[in-house]
């Protein structure tokens, strides 16, 4: 019948790093285990024969390309904080228009007291709490006043936010347009360089044969 | 006398390419000999060492010298290798614990060693190419790196007695692998 931990005591009989007290314990169930020992004893040497790999020298590679982008320590997180704040800026448009959004459908106000300020959603609650002596007339006219102010400032918010995400997205748009037409022109400059180029040395072959042409001619005179 | 490798990464850091140069150059020849082993392959094997090296620059200024350059290189060079292992096999390797790999058929005279001209290093070669990639791999970081069953389990983040078991399983197949070999 096979040992249940064969397995464990060959690879433990391979472990340097066995505590005393695990290396008696390995070497107390060997003393009762012939299977243990004749596997370790058929195993033993082949560790040995892989160990007698000869390292190969590492070929010719360029080690110098990686080490032209050292940074000091230290630049290397302020440049990535750089960054995260730059990729942050993109997105506050949206994350105003969110906010302003989310004030929107929850009615969201802030109300500052003497006593300090809170936060209330749903815009008639402060009306009801600030105002209990009022009759329901007085209420519901107060209530129509609050909800007409307050639409007309959240409408003011979505306006404004749109108005600012839309500058910015046209201002985004125009710096493409601007980087785009400065591409077309300098490749129409280049165009234009190269044909003149082109232009120029035909000029000069068209003189080239002119040359030989003549001096053909003079060698066939008599 | 040659300076230590926490004072070349300093170095390195403060902008001396040499300093790079010189530790890359120390440790080079490790890197690249494990990646011969268990990439089968001299042009996966430099691969590896760019790879690593590049790793390693990028990250260097991380490195707080908590624990021993080797052992921190160490551990960026196994990842390195099972991601190559996993790309040049497209599949997943090691999520399958003792999953065996269909064995590549060669002779002695297989052309894929040839570039090995030390014929003990051939015949190594071929035994573990011969072995399923996981038991490759605890091979490579038991026999060639000497870590622990520990260091093992926590790089591999196995448990200890998994890693003991790989590495039986990996003998055994070796030694059948030398039997029909002589």
């Amino acid at each position: 019948m096979s040992c249940p931990r064969i397995a464990l005591s060959v690879a433990d009989h391979f472990d340097d790093s066995l505590t005393p007290s695990q290396r008696q314990e390995l070497e107390q169930h060997l003393a009762s285990c012939a299977e243990c020992r004749q596997e370790i004893a058929q195993l033993q040497d082949i560790p040995a024969q892989l160990r007698n790999w000869q390292d190969m020298a590492v070929p010719a590679w360029d080690r110098k390309p990686q080490a032209r982008h050292v940074l000091a320590r230290g630049s290397l997180p302020l440049r990535r904080r750089a960054d995260s704040w730059r990729k942050a800026a993109n997105w506050l448009p949206l994350a105003a228009s969110m906010v302003l959004a989310v004030a929107v459908v929850t009615q969201t106000r802030l109300n500052v007291t003497d006593d300090g300020w809170s936060l209330s959603f749903g815009g008639a609650a402060p009306s009801v709490t600030s105002a209990p002596a009022l009759d329901v007339a007085q209420l519901n006219a107060l209530l129509q006043s609050h909800a007409e102010v307050q639409q007309a400032a959240t409408r003011q918010w979505v306006e404004a936010a749109l108005r600012a995400h839309g500058e910015t997205t046209a201002e985004n748009l125009m710096q493409w347009v601007n980087y785009i037409e400065q591409q077309r022109q300098q490749d129409v400059q280049r165009m234009e360089a190269g044909f003149q180029q082109l232009l120029d040395r035909d000029f000069q072959t068209v003189d080239s044969v002119r040359q030989l042409a003549s001096y053909v001619m003079y060698q066939e005179l008599p | 006398m040659d300076k230590s490798d926490s004072e070349l990464i300093e170095a390195t850091l403060a902008g001396n390419v040499a300093a790079w140069e010189t530790l890359v150059r120390r440790h080079e020849a490790r890197v690249y000999n494990l990646g011969l082993r268990l990439l089968q392959d001299p042009d996966d094997a430099l691969d590896l060492v760019q790879e690593v090296f590049l790793g390693v620059y990028r990250n260097l200024a991380r490195f707080r010298g908590e624990s021993q350059f080797s052992t921190w290189l160490f551990r960026v060079v196994h990842n390195k290798a099972i991601d190559l292992i996993r790309r040049r096999q497209a599949g997943p390797v090691l999520e399958s614990g003792l999953e065996e790999f269909p064995e590549p058929v060669q002779d002695e005279a297989d052309p894929q060693f040839q570039y090995l001209e030390n014929e003990q290093n051939r015949q190594i070669s071929q035994f573990m190419s011969r072995l399923s990639t996981t038991q490759r791999v605890i091979v490579e970081l038991k026999v060639f790196q000497s870590l622990t069953f520990e260091e093992i389990a926590a790089l591999q983040n196995i448990p200890v007695n998994t890693a003991k078991t790989r590495f039986y399983a990996a003998l055994r197949s070796l030694k059948t692998m030398m039997e029909k070999q002589s």
